[in-house]
C-alpha cells in the first residue's frame, strides 16, 4: 500500500466565531496500492476537491482543518513510513512534491505565467535534490519528453505560450519530475476537448505503468473515471456513497447515488435508445446535506423509506465492494 | 434523415471567415487564421444538425456567422430561401434564428432581472409591448419549467441550470425556428445537464424547432442528432447520418473521433498518449493547418494519406446520403 486513509475527517467552518462548521469530508477510509488508480466521481460540491487538498494539507488555513484520522504515506521500498496529518507545517514542503503531488483543473494555479517552464520544473527538482543545475535541467527535458512535449524546443517557452492540452502535460511533468509515490489529480481534463483530454488521460496512464505511480484521479465524469481508473469511489457530500472496481460500479451500481448518476447520463449502458429522456436525479446537492443526520442523499433517492432517516453506515458487500445504504439487497 | 421531402430551413453556401493576428507580442508579421473555410451544407426543418470537432475547429465562429455577430469574408447564408444579410437589419428574418451559449454565467446581464433579460428581445422584435413585459417572462419561464417567481430575481441568485434555462427561455421568447446551441451543456453538472438535455428534446418536439448542436461530445451526438457534421481546421470533414456515423464513419478524422469514446479501460487509453502530436519531422508545409497550404487539413494527422494529398485538396463529395471530403474515403 502506498497511501493508506484511515478515517479521516476535515472540518469546514461556515461561521468561525459561532464555531459552526460542516464535515466536508466525513470519516473517509481507503487505500491505494502501489501503480493503482483511483478515481473519486460525484456531482460538484461533494466535497472531491477538498479530499484531494486535504491529502497534501493544501486545504484552506483558518476555514477548515483536518479533525480527526490519518493520511498514511509510504515510500515504494516500505522505509518510510509518514503520517501527513502529524507533520509539522514545516515538514510539510519536504513531503509535497517528493512523496505526494497535485495536479489542478486550472494550470494557472500551479504554473507561474512569468517563469519560462524549463526554470519552473528546475526549481522544482532543486527544492528537494541537490545536484548540478545542468543535471537537472536534462531531468526536466526527459519529463518534458515523456508528457510528448519537445523539451529542448520548448524550455524556453513562457506557460501562455503554450495550448490548454500542453500546459496540462508540463504540470504532470512538473508533478512526477520528482517520482513522488502517489499523484492527485483534481479534474486535469475537465477544460479540455476530447482528443486532448484523451492524451492527457493516457499520460498519466503511462505514468502509471511506467514509474509505478499511485494516483487519486478526481473527476466528475464518469466516462472518464472508467477510462483511466481500476477502482472508484462514489462521493456524495463528504462520504463515500459507493467503492468497488470501476467496471462495477459503472455496469452494476447498487446505491441509488450510482445508479442515478450512470441513468443521467446518454450511451453508458448497453440497450441505450436516442433521445430517451435522460434521468434527471431531483433537486440538488446543498451544504446542509453534508449535516443531515438522515442518509446525506435521502432528500434526492428514489429508494428512500423509514430506515433511511438514521446516520448510515458504509456496508462491507464483499472484499472489493462498499456501499453506504440500507436498501440494497 | 434528410429525404429530401422536409423543406430546408439553412442553406449554407461557401461561407469563410479569416481573422488576422499577430503570431506573438514580438513578432508582428501577419497571421491568417481560416477559422471557418469555404463551408456548406443544408439544414433541413425539424432536424437535429449537429456540429462536433475539437477545440479551435471553428464551430464557435460558424455560430456566429449564422447569427450575424460577426462579419463574414465570404460565402452566403440562406434562411427558407432568402438570402441573410445582416447589415440590411433584417429583424424579421433576424428573430427567427436564435442561440444559447455554452457558458451560462456570461451570457445574461447581471445588472438586470430576469424579466427584463427574458423579455427584451420579444419588446426589440415589437413582439410584446413593454408594459407586458412581465407577464410574458412569467409564461416564458413555465416554458422551461422554473418557478414564475425567478422574474425578479438576478442572474447571480441562480444556479449554472437555472441560468441556462433562462438563457433558453430568452431565446424562446421571439418564436424562432431554428435555434442554435453552442455548447449548451457542457459547463454543467450531470444531473443538470441531463435536465437541459431533456428540455431540449421536449421543446423540440413540442414547437416543431430545427436546431444547429454543436459539442464536441460524440455521446450527445448519438444521443440527441438526426445528422452529424465533423469540422476540422475551419473545414468540413463529413456529413453524415447519426446512425449510419455510428456504424462506421468514412473520414479518417471521424473514425479517431469515434474510436477515442469506444477507448474503455486503462490499458486500451494508453494508444492515445499520442495523439493529436504532430510528429515535427513529418510535417508537411504544403498540408495541413499551416496558412500556404494546397493540399489537405487533415494531412500531417492522417493515418491515411497519400502523395496526391500533399499539392491537392479534397472537396466535400457525395457518397450514397454521405458527404465526405477525402480522396481515399
Ligand atoms: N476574434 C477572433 N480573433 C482572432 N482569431 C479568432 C477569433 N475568434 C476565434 N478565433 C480563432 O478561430 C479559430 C476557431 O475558433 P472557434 O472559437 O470558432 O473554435 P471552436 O470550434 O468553437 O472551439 P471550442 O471547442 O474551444 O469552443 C481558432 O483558431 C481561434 O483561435
Ligand atoms: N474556499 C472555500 N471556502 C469555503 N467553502 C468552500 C471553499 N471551497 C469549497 N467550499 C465548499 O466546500 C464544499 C465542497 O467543495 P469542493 O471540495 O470544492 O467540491 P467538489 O470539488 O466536489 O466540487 C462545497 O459546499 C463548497 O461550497
Ligand atoms: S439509505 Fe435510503 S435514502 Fe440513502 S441511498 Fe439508500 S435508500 Fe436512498
Ligand atoms: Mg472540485
Ligand atoms: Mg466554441
Amino acid at each position: 500500500m502506498s497511501l493508506i486513509i484511515d478515517n479521516l475527517t476535515v472540518k469546514l467552518y461556515t461561521n468561525f466565531k459561532k464555531k459552526e462548521f460542516f464535515n466536508v469530508a466525513d470519516s473517509v477510509s481507503f487505500s491505494i496500492q502501489n501503480g493503482e488508480i483511483i478515481s473519486v466521481v460525484g456531482e460538484s460540491g461533494s466535497g472531491k476537491s477538498f479530499l484531494g487538498l486535504s491529502l497534501m494539507r493544501l486545504n484552506p488555513p483558518y476555514i477548515s482543518e483536518i479533525s480527526s484520522g490519518s493520511i498514511l504515506i509510504s515510500d515504494t521500498d516500505g522505509f518510510e513510513k509518514i503520517d501527513i496529518v502529524k507533520l509539522k507545517e514545516n515538514q510539510l514542503s519536504d513531503v509535497r512534491g517528493r512523496l505526494i503531488s497535485m495536479i489542478f483543473q486550472d494550470p494557472n494555479v500551479s504554473l507561474n505565467p512569468v517563469i519560462k517552464i524549463g526554470d519552473q520544473i528546475i526549481e522544482a527538482i532543486l527544492a528537494h535534490k541537490k545536484m548540478k543545475k545542468k543535471d537537472a535541467s536534462d531531468v526536466a527535458i526527459h519529463y518534458l519528453e515523456l508528457m510528448r512535449i519537445d523539451g529542448k524546443a520548448r524550455f524556453n517557452s513562457y506557460p501562455h505560450e503554450l495550448s490548454g492540452g500542453m500546459r496540462q502535460r508540463v504540470m504532470i511533468a512538473m508533478a512526477m519530475v520528482l517520482e513522488p509515490v502517489v499523484l492527485v489529480a483534481d479534474e486535469p481534463t475537465t477544460a479540455l476537448d476530447v482528443k486532448t483530454s484523451l492524451q492527457v488521460l493516457a499520460l498519466i496512464e503511462k505514468m502509471r505503468f511506467e514509474k509505478n505511480v499511485s494516483v487519486l484521479f478526481i473527476t466528475h465524469d464518469l466516462s472518464i473515471a472508467r477510462n483511466i481508473s481500476d477502482k472508484t469511489i462514489v462521493f456524495y457530500a463528504g462520504q463515500i456513497m459507493e467503492y468497488g472496481t470501476t467496471e462495477d460500479i459503472i455496469n452494476s451500481p447498487l446505491h441509488p447515488y450510482s445508479i442515478s448518476l450512470t441513468k443521467s447520463v446518454p450511451a453508458l449502458s448497453k440497450d441505450y435508445a436516442p433521445r430517451e429522456r435522460l434521468f434527471v436525479i431531483p433537486g440538488s446537492l446543498s451544504q446542509s446535506d453534508f449535516k443531515s443526520e438522515k442518509c446525506r442523499f435521502y432528500n434526492r433517492c428514489f429508494k428512500r423509506s423509514k430506515d433511511c432517516l438514521n446516520e448510515i453506515p458504509l456496508l462491507k458487500l464483499s472484499s472489493e465492494r462498499f456501499a453506504r445504504c440500507v436498501n440494497i439487497q | 434523415m434528410n429525404t429530401g421531402k422536409k423543406p430546408e430551413v439553412l442553406n449554407i453556401n461557401k461561407l469563410s471567415k479569416y481573422y488576422l493576428s499577430y503570431g506573438s507580442l514580438f513578432n508582428f508579421k501577419r497571421n491568417i487564421i481560416k477559422a471557418v473555410d469555404n463551408v456548406s451544407f443544408k439544414v433541413y426543418k425539424g432536424d437535429i444538425f449537429s456540429i462536433v470537432g475539437e477545440t479551435g475547429c471553428g464551430k464557435s465562429t460558424l455560430s456566429k456567422l449564422i447569427l450575424g455577430l460577426t462579419n463574414r469574408t465570404s460565402g452566403e447564408i440562406f434562411y427558407k430561401g432568402n438570402i441573410l444579410n445582416y447589415n440590411l437589419k433584417k429583424l424579421n428574418l433576424r428573430k427567427k434564428i436564435q442561440i444559447v451559449f455554452q457558458d451560462p454565467y456570461s451570457s445574461l446581464n447581471p445588472k438586470k432581472k430576469i424579466y427584463k433579460i427574458v423579455s427584451l428581445p420579444a419588446i426589440k422584435n415589437k413582439i410584446i409591448k413593454k408594459k407586458d413585459a412581465l407577464q410574458y417572462s412569467m409564461q416564458m419561464l413555465k416554458n422551461v419549467g422554473l418557478d414564475e417567481d425567478y422574474v425578479f430575481k438576478f442572474p447571480h441568485e441562480l444556479s449554472g441550470g437555472q441560468r441556462q434555462r433562462i438563457s433558453i427561455a430568452r431565446s424562446l421568447s421571439v418564436n424562432p425556428e431554428l435555434l442554435v446551441l453552442d455548447e449548451p451543456v457542457s459547463a454543467l453538472d450531470v444531473s443538470v445537464s441531463a435536465q437541459i438535455l431533456n428540455l431540449l428534446l421536449d421543446l423540440h418536439e413540442k414547437n416543431n424547432l430545427t436546431y444547429v448542436f454543436i459539442t464536441h461530445d460524440l455521446r450527445l451526438v448519438r444521443h440527441m442528432a438526426d445528422t452529424v457534421c465533423v469540422m476540422y481546421g475551419g473545414k468540413i470533414m463529413e456529413i453524415s447520418p447519426v446512425d449510419k456515423f455510428f456504424d462506421g464513419p468514412l473520414h479518417p478524422y471521424s473514425k479517431v473521433l469515434l474510436e477515442s469514446i469506444l477507448a474503455y479501460g486503462p490499458k486500451n487509453i494508453l494508444q492515445f498518449a499520442d495523439a493529436g502530436n504532430i510528429n515535427i519531422n513529418n510535417i508537411n508545409i504544403n498540408a495541413g493547418t499551416g496558412k500556404n497550404r494546397r493540399g489537405c487539413v487533415y494531412y500531417n494527422l492522417c493515418s491515411r494519406r497519400m502523395d496526391k494529398c500533399i499539392n491537392n485538396e479534397p472537396d466535400l463529395k457525395e457518397n450514397g446520403d454521405v458527404q465526405v471530403n477525402c480522396f481515399f474515403p
